[in-house]
Order: C-alpha cells, then structure tokens, then sequence
C-alpha cells in the first residue's frame, strides 16, 4: 500500500515508554531513513535520550519534526519548547538530544541518515521491531526478526549479540554461544555487557561464555 | 546561500531550531508551485528533504513529474489537506498522511484545504545523495525575478562547482545568464556546453525563450548553425 496515516501506522511500545511508529518499514523504504513517535501520556518521552554517533564512527544528522501536539526537547543540555510545524535539527551526530511530549497525540517525525553514504537500515530497527514478540516471550519470532536484520548486516556486533540474547532465552544455547562469541570478537565491549546480562543465565557456566 | 553536497563539510554547530513557516518561499519556474528549501536552509546532506506550501485551496502544491531521478519519495502533509496524484489515482490526503512514491511513479498536488503544507523527502536506494542542481536553479530564478541578480548568480554558479561535467548545468547558467543580460558570460557557458553534447543542447535551444536576448547577436548564429 502506497499510502497511509501516521495513526494507522503500527504501535511498539518500547521498555523505556515511547512508542515507535515505523515508517520506513511500514513503506520498506531503501533510501533514506524515517520514523514517527509517539508517547503514552503526557509528560512521558517521545524521542528517547540519545545520540547518533561516537568519538571516531560519527553517525546520522538528523532531523525531529513535531507533527503534530507540542513538544519540549532536550539538545546539548538546553530545552526547547516545539509546537506543530517546528523541527530541531541535529547537525553534530555526538549531541545528546531526546524528547517528552506536552500535549495528547503528539506525534514526532524523525528523519536521519549519514552524509556521503548510500543508506543503509538501521539495526536498532530490528531490535525495536522484536520487542513485542520478546515481551510474549516468542522467542522463534524475535530470532526470526533478528537474523532476517543480519542477513543485511551479518558483522553488525549489536544484532550479534540481541540475537544471542533472544536466543539464549529461547533455549538454542548454542547458537546463543556462538552469535555472542562473534560479537565479542567484533567489539570486546559486548563481553562485559554479557556478563551482567540476566537474558543470558542460561548459558553463563558454558565453555566459551565471554570471561 | 551555501551549496550542499554529501560531499561537503557540515555547516558549523551542533543543532538548530527551525519552523516551516520562517523558509523561504521560492516560486517554482514555470509552473508557480511554492518551494520551501528545507534541505538548503538546513544543510542536511544525507538525502533530499524539501517543504511544498500553497495558500489557497485549488493552488498548485507539488509539480508534476515522475522522478527519473531514480529517488523514491515520501510525502508528509504537514498541515491542511493536499489533494495527491499518484499513478493513475486521485485521492485527498489530510494532515498526517503519508505517501510513498517509487522512482518513475507520476504523482502531482494540489492543495484541497488553505495553508496546505507537504514534507517531501527522498533518496536513491544503494547510493550516496548528491544534492543535484533542481533547487539552486529554481532559487536562482526567483532571485533574478526579485531583482537580486547579484544573488542569483551566485546561487547559479554554486551549481558549477560540481567536478562532475554535465552539459545541462553549463545550459542553466546560460539562461540565467541570458535573462540577467550577461550576454558574453552566457555565450561562454552555451559554448561549453554544446562542447559537451551538441545533440542534447540542439535539442532545447531553437525554442528555449530563456536564450531570446542573445538570438539576434550573430554569436548565436555561429554557434546554432
């Protein structure tokens, strides 16, 4: 279908309370990268705290577009109040920004990708996109989104270890070993993550569980 | 007004806030659309983003085309009801509508609803954006219409410091150049533009209202014959 509403769109309401309304995959759209949110209530978060990049992997520009509603972002530290019509552009992909909505039905707009490259899908999609089968406890379907992301980004570390997770939970512990392995061998950073990670206490005393 | 490539350095600072209604207002040559240069005013450089505006129901709102290009483009209407062409099929869209359009599918607005305001956004699957010449050209004009010619030379010739050669850019500034009255600089940009496809030029400039100021300079003659 070529066209519809941003009410219309699906509704995955995240852990940390936002709810993501996926565009760009609603259209599979190959381009560019585009999203709506929304809030569950009033006061709550819209777009969630974060940045786009790090120190020497620098990451999309981005722009938040209030569709609809009122709501106050949060740049670098400083507040500002964005009522219909009025978008917050973030040049430097290292800002932190994030942001609560004022009024019932607000609807955010985020559009981002990464200059001088083609686009490529985000693997957060994918991890937002399991969500819901996750918190029913579907673990064939949340390792079926995950690895149909990997398929496009076989090296990514974070799909790497999601994957393990969602593995892990759903009792193919030794794929979860090997997709955690791989992902530590990518980044060593997941290890440490690993260790503290509830999802993988199933396969914590196995030979090979990151050390 | 600064060109954007993907391939240039970012603007300086971290983030700006904006509303649509402070773009500027470019009218789009030929057919009176209203252009507001999202991508331009921002520096946003990893795809196309763009604003169309029309005040009064029935105006026109997104020209016609079918983005050869070879981008695909979603539309957000933004405010007020816009009444979408897309294939073969007419439809009115209200705010918070979206619309996806593939590279080579016809689509075309007007606007059902004043104040209509449509976000276009779009990019090429597989490639890197570089911001072509469409929005500096029509930027261009309207600045040479408002009497800046100064200014809409400027604007046109950010298009010519593309290292990529094209005959039609070197064919764009010739008749702006044209219309500005800069007659000798305009035979220069028409020189080297049928250098770089005479077939193409030949196939625009018997008819092109754009090069009439230069048709009766025998410069003109020499290089059409």
């Amino acid at each position: 279908m070529s066209v519809t509403h941003v009410d219309q769109l699906d509704s995955i309401e995240m852990p940390d309370g936002f709810v993501w309304r996926p565009i760009r995959r609603h259209f599979d759209i190959r381009g560019f990268g585009v999203n709506a949110y929304t809030a569950l209530e009033v006061g709550g978060m819209i777009v969630e705290e974060h940045a786009e990049g790090t120190e020497g992997d620098l990451g999309h520009e981005e722009i938040y577009l209030v569709l609809r509603g009122r709501a106050r972002f949060t740049v670098d530290g400083n507040d500002h109040e964005l009522a219909a019509g009025q978008l917050v552009f973030v040049r430097n992909a290292l800002l932190r920004r994030g942001a609560v909505a004022l009024e019932e039905d607000t609807v955010v707009l985020a559009l981002g990708g990464k200059p001088g490259e083609p686009h490529k899908v985000s693997a957060w999609e994918a991890m937002f996109g399991a969500v819901p089968a996750a918190r029913e406890e579907n673990w064939t379907e949340a390792i079926r989104i995950h690895a149909e992301a990997l398929e496009e980004q076989p090296e990514h570390p974070a799909l790497l270890y999601n994957l393990a997770c969602m593995e892990a939970r759903g009792g193919r512990h030794l794929d979860a070993l090997l997709h955690l392995q791989r992902a530590v061998e990518l980044d060593p950073k997941w290890a440490d993550y690993a260790r503290k990670d509830s999802d993988f206490a199933a396969i914590m005393s196995e030979p090979g569980f990151p050390a | 007004m600064t060109g954007v490539s993907s391939t240039e350095p970012a603007k300086p600072g971290g983030y700006e806030v904006l509303s649509l209604d402070d773009l500027d207002r470019v009218p789009y040559r030929g057919s009176g659309e209203v252009l507001r240069p999202l991508r331009r005013q921002l520096g946003f450089r990893p795809f196309g983003v763009n604003v169309w505006s029309a005040d009064a129901a029935g105006d026109k709102l997104i020209p016609p085309h079918e983005e050869d290009s070879g981008h695909e483009q979603l539309y957000v209407v933004v405010r007020g009801t816009a009444r979408f062409t897309l294939g073969e099929e007419t439809f009115d869209a209200p705010a918070g509508t979206l619309v996806h359009a593939p590279a080579g599918t016809f689509r075309a607005a007007t606007a059902a609803e004043p104040a209509t305001m449509v976000l276009a956004a779009g990019g090429k699957a597989g490639e890197a954006f570089v911001a072509s010449d469409w929005e500096a050209v029509h930027i261009a004009f309207a600045q040479l219409d408002a009497g800046d010619a100064a200014a809409g030379r400027a604007t046109m010739e950010e298009t010519l410091a593309h290292t990529e050669e094209s005959w039609g850019r070197h064919y764009n500034v010739a008749c702006y150049l044209a219309l500005a009255g800069e007659h000798d600089a305009a035979f220069e940009q028409l020189r080297t533009a049928i250098e770089l496809d005479r077939d193409k030029v030949m196939t625009w400039l018997p008819e092109d209202s754009d090069l009439d100021p230069l048709r009766d300079d025998p410069r003109f003659q020499e290089l059409a014959g």
